[in-house]
């Protein structure tokens, strides 16, 4: 651990990763059932040892909502920034191996599309889907995709014209080796850092929607969700706004500090963002 | 002279034409969607649907003719300003956006203007004239600009200012118990001016203040982490040092020079992030019981307002995109040089 820890970015990157496995482990068990409306008797009531963060308006236990809702934030950020990735990665290569005018189409759309915010692509979205979890994890992938695209550009822009991908080629590395042993050693810690950047980028807009009340039940223990419900008692118990929005802040904080700490190439990703 | 005049035209006109084809994108894909909902909105605008009261519903708003002539029809529509009635409230969608839009464009201003001159004081204090601990307040503006959720700061906002110290009101543009100044603008601060009324116009910064700061903040670490970058750049140290070997005093150099070079950047900044202020408008109407455009958009979505949100979002799409290619114009005109050598890269 010593030894792991002997510079503060690897402290920063230890940190983040038990924060996202705490924050999973929410989704299989937490102390009291998130949903159950079973402590009536002390509603609002302030830190105990029964309840460490205390109980909603609604007698549930506010340790347990957090948790599920860290848990939901992470799962579904994830999943939006995967598949903005996705989507990014299948219009680079479109956009590299298509003909001129798909090209300039690609990257006309995606001009415009980088000054859309994330939000309005929920909203329509929103106007012919249910609104549900996934609807906004669908508009945040689809939203994130000009900002996905440009990076990954960037990225690639680089690194297919380097001096050694092409003395690489030049020595006859096949396609396999060229990637596997050539390419992703150099391009590993600026993918690294741009998933950490995308998702944050799918945390802060997901729990905006969510804020909004667009996830379809009210009830959904999920971080914007929780500061949504709870935003009702902000002047009667401020703590329940507190913690979920620290949280949801200290996850976002880290990933941005662990993405400032990595590289030169990965400080110019996150200053993009 | 000519070759710049005739520069200029083509990418007008280049900029003129794109925005024409966000239009038909836009309309399209808004006209298809609205048609994608499940259900039939006739049957779900009329209380009691019957087959013959639906049929005529349905010849009278024209959609029983081809769909390309309904989106015609749409998009003729939308130019001559005639978004049809809300299916909940049954007013007209384009008094409602009258009634909104000045609500949010007054808190968008009110937030841009503050996190602006926040952004380009924090840099240049901290550049210019190397104060140390202005260097880390920059960094940490930058951080928690970017990073917390906008939703978040308005509620510790809220906390802070209205709850612990009473300062600022919780929602709402002016107190209850005050009689709104006559509307000339839609903006409460101007009309309260405009109709002399000192006490209203109190209370309408007073009613500015939160929302206004808690918008500012994103815009403040954009701008100044741009400024930074721009004053920290080498060339421009050369460029003060050899302007200042020449003779030139400090306002000289800042006036004539360093302005237009550094002042380009920041204009675009401004145009690329307008799409993220509204979506950060929307989110801070919520917090704090704004009534602009945002919680009328969110509220006609969820209600499933057809013809609100069909046009209201196209409205919003166009204004993003003019303000972008406002912003980039101007920009462009205030240092060309940056314009051009922006535009020979080839990245997107």
């Amino acid at each position: 651990m010593t030894a792991l820890t002997h510079d503060r970015r690897d402290l920063i990157d230890w940190m983040l990763m038990i924060l996202f496995a705490w924050s999973l482990a929410g989704l299989f068990w937490t102390p009291y059932d998130p949903q159950a409306q079973a402590f009536l008797g002390e509603l609002r009531a302030g830190p105990s040892a029964a309840h460490l963060l205390g109980v909603d308006s609604l007698g549930r236990d506010v340790l347990s909502r957090v948790w599920k809702g860290a848990g939901h934030t992470v799962l579904l950020g994830g999943a939006a920034s995967a598949g903005t990735l996705a989507i990014a990665s299948i219009l680079l290569w479109i956009e590299q191996q298509g003909p001129r005018f798909l090209k300039t189409l690609i990257r006309s759309l995606i001009s415009a599309g980088l000054a859309m915010p994330v939000l309005l692509v929920g909203l329509i979205l929103l106007v012919f889907l249910q609104p549900s979890s996934w609807t906004l994890v669908a508009a945040c992938a689809i939203g994130g995709v000009p900002f996905g695209f440009r990076q990954l550009h960037v990225v690639w822009s680089e690194q297919s014209g380097a001096v050694y991908a092409l003395a690489s080629r030049s020595l006859g590395a096949s396609r396999w080796h060229l990637v596997w042993f050539t390419l992703w050693p150099n391009v590993r810690p600026q993918a690294v850092s741009l998933a950490k950047l995308m998702f944050a980028v799918g945390v802060l807009e997901l729990s905006g929607l969510t804020f909004l009340g667009l996830t379809g039940d009210p009830d959904f223990p999920e971080l914007g969700t929780i500061l949504r419900q709870n935003q009702a008692d902000l002047f009667l118990q401020p703590l329940l706004v507190l913690w979920p929005g620290a949280l949801l802040s200290g996850l976002l904080l880290l990933v941005h500090i662990s993405n400032i700490r990595s590289g030169a190439g990965s400080r110019r990703l996150s200053s993009a963002s | 002279m000519i070759g710049h005049i005739l520069q200029f035209l083509r990418l007008t006109g280049r900029k003129v034409f794109f925005v024409l084809v966000i239009f038909v994108v836009a309309s399209t894909v808004l006209f298809f969607a609205v048609r994608a909902v499940p259900g039939d909105p006739v049957a779900l605008r009329l209380k009691n649907p019957d087959p013959v009261r639906v049929a005529e519903t349905r010849a009278r708003l024209g959609l029983d003719e081809p769909v390309p002539v309904q989106w015609w029809r749409y998009v003729s529509s939308f130019v001559r300003g005639d978004w049809g009635h809300s299916f909940t409230s049954g007013r007209m969608v384009g008094r409602d956006v009258e009634e909104f839009f000045p609500a949010t464009l007054e808190l968008g201003l009110a937030g841009l203007t503050l996190g602006v001159c926040t952004g380009i004081l924090m840099a240049v204090f901290a550049e210019v004239f190397r104060i140390g601990v202005l260097r880390r307040l920059s960094f940490l503006l930058g951080t928690l600009g970017l990073t917390v959720p906008i939703f978040w700061i308005g509620m510790l906002l809220l906390i802070v200012g209205s709850w612990l110290l009473g300062w600022f009101p919780s929602s709402g543009r002016l107190d209850l118990a005050m009689i709104p100044p006559p509307v000339v603008t839609g903006f409460v601060t101007v009309d309260a001016l405009l109709a002399g009324d000192g006490r209203a116009f109190l209370s309408a910064i007073n009613h500015l203040v939160l929302p206004a700061m808690c918008l500012s903040l994103y815009p403040a670490a954009q701008v100044c982490a741009v400024l930074q970058a721009r004053l920290q750049d080498p060339v421009l140290l050369t460029l003060v040092i050899s302007l200042r070997a020449r003779g030139l005093g400090p306002l000289r150099i800042w006036v004539r020079h360093l302005l237009k070079v550094v002042s380009a950047p920041v204009v675009t900044v401004i145009g690329s992030n307008f799409g993220a202020l509204l979506g950060g408008a929307v989110l801070t109407e919520t917090v704090f019981s704004w009534p602009g455009i945002g919680r009328y958009l969110v509220g006609a979505v969820l209600d499933r307002d057809l013809y609100v949100v069909q046009n209201v979002l196209l409205i919003v799409v166009l204004l993003v995109v003019a303000v972008v290619f406002t912003a980039d114009f101007v920009a462009n005109l205030i240092n060309p040089v940056a314009g051009r050598a922006d535009g020979k890269k080839s990245q997107p």
